[in-house]
């Protein structure tokens, strides 16, 4: 079985922090949008705005994703370890020649 | 009978509707953004990489991060490349505006002149049309340049407005911009590799600036804003930029989450940066009283979690790096991060002064709040010796303000600013620190509502410039301006608790300047200690001649003297004050 150290729930974290970040970043490029420029240059900002607010937006949801991927290997290696220790303490009981 | 010809009237103008001020914003957005998804790519580099877990999984972990990284690292780049082309579409746009100004005046004038010529000849005899004939022709020739003029401008719309198009268009598609940026390396990070060493000069750190190219420089400013904008040696309008992109990244995460998600310091810092912001515009919101134009502001510090969460901001009214006069307010009591708009108002209402007395020169004042001021007030809090009366904040905070006085000196290329340190309250034994301590690099000292100027400090002389040029202003009425040493009197004596004498006691040989208010008094005396900074009051007219070099126009008071007998006299207390006009607005 493989150890899964405290490092990958540091991690996880810091992939959420990642995906606040960037959630931020979408929502900047949106509010950028396309006023102030001429009719002939707007169309393309707007364009331009919409496509990458989704860019920010799918690289947060990856991030978001990552971080997931590590609690689920937590989670996977705690519930492995719990189900080792209960097997654990019961081969305890056959360990010493009762008779 | 002779016929004159006269030209046809000019084309007219095609209309522009256009914000630049609103496509610069949008620009700065961009470059946040690019900013965030910049440090992914960092993070993917660097963070994430999970050193202590070997196994399939983190096999697998490690194998699928790598695209994410460089699919971050390759939109950085191409987002920061639109948000620059955005940069130069909107002072294109600006141009282009004015020139569009120009022209609508310039076909006025002919429509004008070409009625008046028409006017003319229809009153004219036969003896006139040769005369009316060769006016016809020179106005004919200015039509026609006129006409050629309009055309280069509408094609200059036009180009422009395609280029701008474009550089939208090129990167529309991930597809686009992995083509175009997929594995490239970010221009910044051979910039950063030969960064001077923390602790560096401001000079070593100039030049090191000035070795970059431009596009290192407009990349170190996205892609790691926080290494260059408190940095002294780097100059204000790139400090300014990059302290931009840090503020208004900071108000997107932030701001962005509910409050209930956020730390205790996030909540601070996150009131600081909504200070900051408040500051910007506050100043931005003001008009420059010789063009009409906005005042410039410039954002030189920006450090929301300095100081256990005080923070530290400082924003200029003006442009920092070109001004031919540079003023630094250095604020006292009760300052911390969150005071920005408070004192943005003050250095905006001092450049406004600055600018109504002489628009002949140019002018930067910026508020200063780069220290660990005392926290409290003594007329909400009582006094409280611990933080207001001790010195050892206002030493560092003088330290502080040197280093940012030499990064100012350094970071300005040409004629060297004429520049003032302008303490108020404890500021102002700040101020004497840094002049005292750290030989400020100014060339005017000026202390207003001064408790003192630090105990080591007995004499105007002894603060590193002439003597000449230390000015102190004080209302007689003012209590913190009272708490100076007198005569043979020194707090000192108890417990050590003073901040040094007296600055516009005669002794101490400053040159005092008038600063009454003409509503001095009333109940609260503490009042009396934050007019210094009003328009039409005796000290900022005084305070504004000293910061633009006007000195023989500086109004000078009798000093406080301390007789043997009974205590200290202030004879300004007897004088009527006076209300010069500072501003016209």
């Amino acid at each position: 079985m493989e150890v899964v150290p405290v490092s990958v729930g540091v991690a996880s974290r810091a992939w959420d922090e990642q995906h606040l970040d960037l959630a931020a970043a979408s929502r900047q490029i949106d509010r950028a949008g396309s006023d102030g420029f001429t009719a002939a240059v707007s169309g393309t900002a707007a364009r331009f705005s919409g496509a990458w607010t989704r860019f920010a937006g799918d690289l947060g949801t990856d991030c978001e994703s990552r971080a997931d991927g590590l609690r689920a290997a937590i989670t996977e290696y705690v519930a492995t370890d719990d189900l080792s220790f209960h097997e654990l303490l019961a081969l305890g009981a056959y360990l010493t020649e009762t008779r | 009978m002779t016929t004159v010809t006269v030209p046809a009237e000019p084309r007219t103008v095609p209309a522009l509707v256009v914000d630049p001020e609103a496509i610069r914003g949008c620009g700065a957005d961009l470059r946040a953004a690019s900013a965030q998804i910049d440090d992914l790519g960092t993070f993917v580099a660097g963070g994430a990489r999970i050193g202590d877990w070997t196994g399939l999984g983190a096999t697998s972990y490690h194998d699928a991060i790598g695209p994410t990284g460089r699919r971050a690292d390759a939109m950085s780049l191409a987002l920061r490349a639109v948000a620059r082309r955005v940069d130069a579409h909107a002072d294109e746009m600006a141009r282009l505006r004015t020139g569009r100004d120009d022209l609508v005046d310039a076909r006025t004038d002919l429509i004008r002149a070409i009625a008046t010529l028409r006017a003319e000849i229809a009153a004219a005899t036969e003896a006139d049309a040769v005369r009316l004939q060769l006016e016809s022709d020179g106005l004919a020739r200015r039509v026609t340049a006129f006409e050629q003029d309009l055309t280069t401008w509408v094609d200059a719309v036009g180009a422009e407005e395609t280029a701008m198009a474009e550089a939208f268009d090129r990167v529309l598609t991930l597809e686009q911009v992995e083509r175009a940026y997929g594995g490239v390396a970010d221009p910044a990070d051979g910039a950063l590799a030969t960064k001077p060493p923390a602790g560096a000069t401001p000079e070593a750190v100039n030049d090191w600036w000035d070795g970059l190219t431009r596009e290192q420089q407009l990349a170190v400013v996205v892609a790691a804003p926080g290494a260059i904008g408190n940095l002294p040696g780097i100059p204000a309008r790139d400090r300014h930029a990059a302290n931009t992109v840090a503020l208004d990244r900071d108000l997107a995460d932030w701001g962005s989450l509910h409050p209930d998600l956020l730390t205790d310091d996030e909540r601070r810092w996150l009131d600081n940066a909504r200070a900051a912001d408040e500051a910007r515009r506050e100043i931005a919101s003001r008009a420059d009283p010789a063009t009409g134009e906005p005042i410039t502001a410039q954002v030189y510090l920006y450090d929301p979690a300095a100081f256990d969460g005080d923070g530290r901001i400082a924003v200029s009214a003006g442009d920092l790096g070109t001004a031919d006069n540079v003023a630094v307010v250095v604020p006292g009591l009760g300052t911390d991060a969150t005071s920005a708009p408070y004192h943005a108002d003050r250095a905006a209402t001092l450049y406004e002064a600055a600018r109504t007395l002489d628009h002949h020169q140019t002018n930067a004042t910026l508020f200063w709040i780069g220290y660990d001021a005392p926290d409290n007030l003594p007329w909400e809090d009582g006094w409280d010796a611990a933080g207001v009366v001790r010195e050892d904040l206002a030493e560092a905070g003088g330290a502080r303000l040197a280093d940012t006085v030499d990064g100012l000196r350094a970071s300005r290329d040409g004629e060297p600013a004429h520049l003032t340190a302008i303490g108020h309250s404890y500021g102002s034994t700040t101020v004497g620190h840094g002049a005292h301590d750290e030989g400020l690099a100014v060339d005017d000292i000026v202390v207003v509502g001064s408790p003192g100027l630090g105990g080591d400090t007995e004499h105007a002389s002894e603060l590193g410039i002439d003597p000449g040029h230390v000015w102190a202003g004080a209302n007689s009425n003012d209590p913190v301006a009272d708490l100076g040493n007198h005569g043979a009197f020194h707090l000192e004596v108890l417990g050590g608790l003073g901040l040094g004498d007296d600055p516009v006691e005669d002794d101490f040989g400053a040159h005092r300047f008038q600063a009454e208010s003409t509503s001095r008094g009333g109940p609260n005396p503490f009042l009396d200690h934050s007019k210094y900074f009003d328009h039409d009051t005796e000290s900022l007219a005084n305070i504004t001649r000293i910061v633009n070099g006007d000195y023989d126009a500086v109004r000078h008071a009798d000093h406080v003297y301390d007789p043997w007998l009974g205590g200290p006299e202030d004879p300004e207390a007897q004088r009527r004050p006076t209300a010069p006009n500072t501003f016209d607005g």
